[in-house]
């Protein structure tokens, strides 16, 4: 993995910390949200809201179902940014 | 039938602060009896305002005193409710089981809720790259009825939950409406007071609106525990809701504040001669002192509790003196069956409350 993409994905987890208020040892990149986090639906919706600011893109609503865990919203983003998706995406 | 026969006052049962003597009743209790000072010198990093003093809540952070779940984007004037009803309910020995749940009220006084919230929130919007580029969380903090709401969340107080906007005035209107839920059956218990946040924002609008600049600001929430008769007998009330009357006025308080305590005294069954404390808003010029005198003589026969000592805590203000009274007659065997006379003015407003001391 890229630089680049580590660090885009450590951004992401500093967001899923603080839209779950969650620990930073509990968000792996492949802990689920929901199950594992506990996410409910105001917490996927200040999670796209951080995603929109921090990176300064629009995600569709749509995409929230998609938003289950860090590898999933590192791709999400990916898509409308124009990042390379990384070869575990 | 005469059904006010049957209705019995309401009592307060409990009650503590959030103030800048400290967090809970004992330290507001204490630093009120040792007429301990609380103005200080602002960290000017922190508080961008144009103020360089204020009495805060000291160290008081949302996260700091509930924890960090829950309180990413609380702000203030909703952690010093949310904390000041923790610490009430937590106080009494069978509070979470008297005072929480499907007949549990609770009802808050305010003057706007939290300005900084609104500012913050409306300026993300301008400055952002998108106008909805703002933080979501944040949004319940903008309208004024936030802290009542999270209070209700917090505790599980699933019976009525209202906000009261009413400025210094606002105290007096929650007890009035606490009074009533009670009064009407719509409640067991009612937890009634009223929060003020000190932030930048308000002291600008503060600075702008009264143009005084000697004023120092406070902040806190105050907050009793009304209950109609209490079944309990090992549960002592430490006071009697006698009455509660408002009035209006346009240019000069003291005719609209004169009727509205002799009112309230005659509604109450008591005279000049029954008063222990009076504690005035001391925020309204001499027009307030005035007409208390032309109804109770000289003042310096009652005890009066000094809370310029906690600074303006505006829309906190006339609860603050509720809890104020009930603080120094707890302290003093003297007040026992006599009552405490609680006045506030604000514009075009003034109240009074009488309580009955037990």
């Amino acid at each position: 993995m890229s630089n680049e993409v580590q660090e885009r994905k450590a951004r992401i987890k500093d967001m899923v910390v603080s839209a779950l208020e969650v620990e930073p040892e509990e968000v792996t990149e492949t802990a689920m949200f929901v199950d594992d986090l506990g996410m409910d639906s105001l917490g996927a919706i200040d999670l796209l809201a951080a995603l929109e600011t921090g990176f300064g893109v629009e995600i569709d609503q749509a995409e929230l179902p998609r938003l289950v865990n860090i590898d999933a919203v590192y791709e999400v983003v990916a898509e409308v940014a124009g990042w390379p998706l990384t070869a575990s995406a | 039938m005469n059904t006010t026969t049957l209705v019995r006052n309401p009592v307060i049962t409990a009650w503590s602060a959030v103030s800048p003597f400290g967090i809970g009743r004992d330290a507001f209790a204490d630093g009120l009896h040792a007429g301990r000072a609380t103005k200080l010198a602002l960290d000017k990093e922190l508080w961008t305002g144009p103020d360089a003093e204020a009495c805060l809540v000291p160290g008081f952070t949302a996260a700091g005193v509930l924890g960090k779940k829950g309180t990413r984007s609380m702000d203030r004037a909703t952690g010093l409710a949310v904390a000041t009803v923790g610490k009430m309910l937590d106080d009494q020995p069978r509070g979470r089981e008297i005072a929480t749940g499907d007949h549990a009220a609770l009802v808050l006084g305010t003057t706007t809720g939290s300005a900084q919230s609104m500012m913050d929130f409306t300026r993300d919007s301008l400055t952002g790259e998108k106008p909805f580029f703002v933080d979501p969380s944040r949004f319940p903090n903008t309208v004024m009825n936030c802290a009542a709401g999270q209070c209700a969340i917090w505790h599980q107080l699933r019976g009525p939950n209202a906000t009261v906007a009413g400025g210094r005035v606002a105290g007096l209107h929650a007890l009035n409406y606490a009074r009533r839920l009670l009064t009407s059956g719509r409640a067991d218990t009612a937890l009634c007071g009223a929060v003020e946040e000190y932030s930048a924002a308000r002291s600008w609008l503060d600075r702008v609106g009264s143009g005084d600049d000697a004023r120092v600001l406070g902040e806190g929430c105050a907050m009793v525990q009304l209950e109609c008769g209490a079944e309990d007998p090992g549960r002592r009330a430490l006071a009697e809701v006698r009455a509660v009357e408002f009035g209006v006025f346009t240019d000069d308080c003291g005719p609209a504040l004169t009727a509205c305590v002799r009112r309230a005294l005659d509604r109450a069954g008591a005279s000049a001669a029954d008063v222990w404390a009076v504690s005035p808003s001391g925020t309204a010029g001499p027009g307030e002192e005035a007409a208390l005198r032309e109804v109770l003589g000289d003042l310096d026969a009652y005890r009066s509790p000094d809370l310029s000592l906690i600074g303006d805590t505006a829309g906190a203000a006339s609860a603050m003196q509720i809890t104020a009274v009930l603080a120094m007659a707890e302290r003093d065997r003297g007040a026992a069956g006599r009552v405490a006379l609680i006045t506030a003015v604000d514009e075009g407003v003034v109240g009074c409350a009488v309580l009955g001391l037990a």
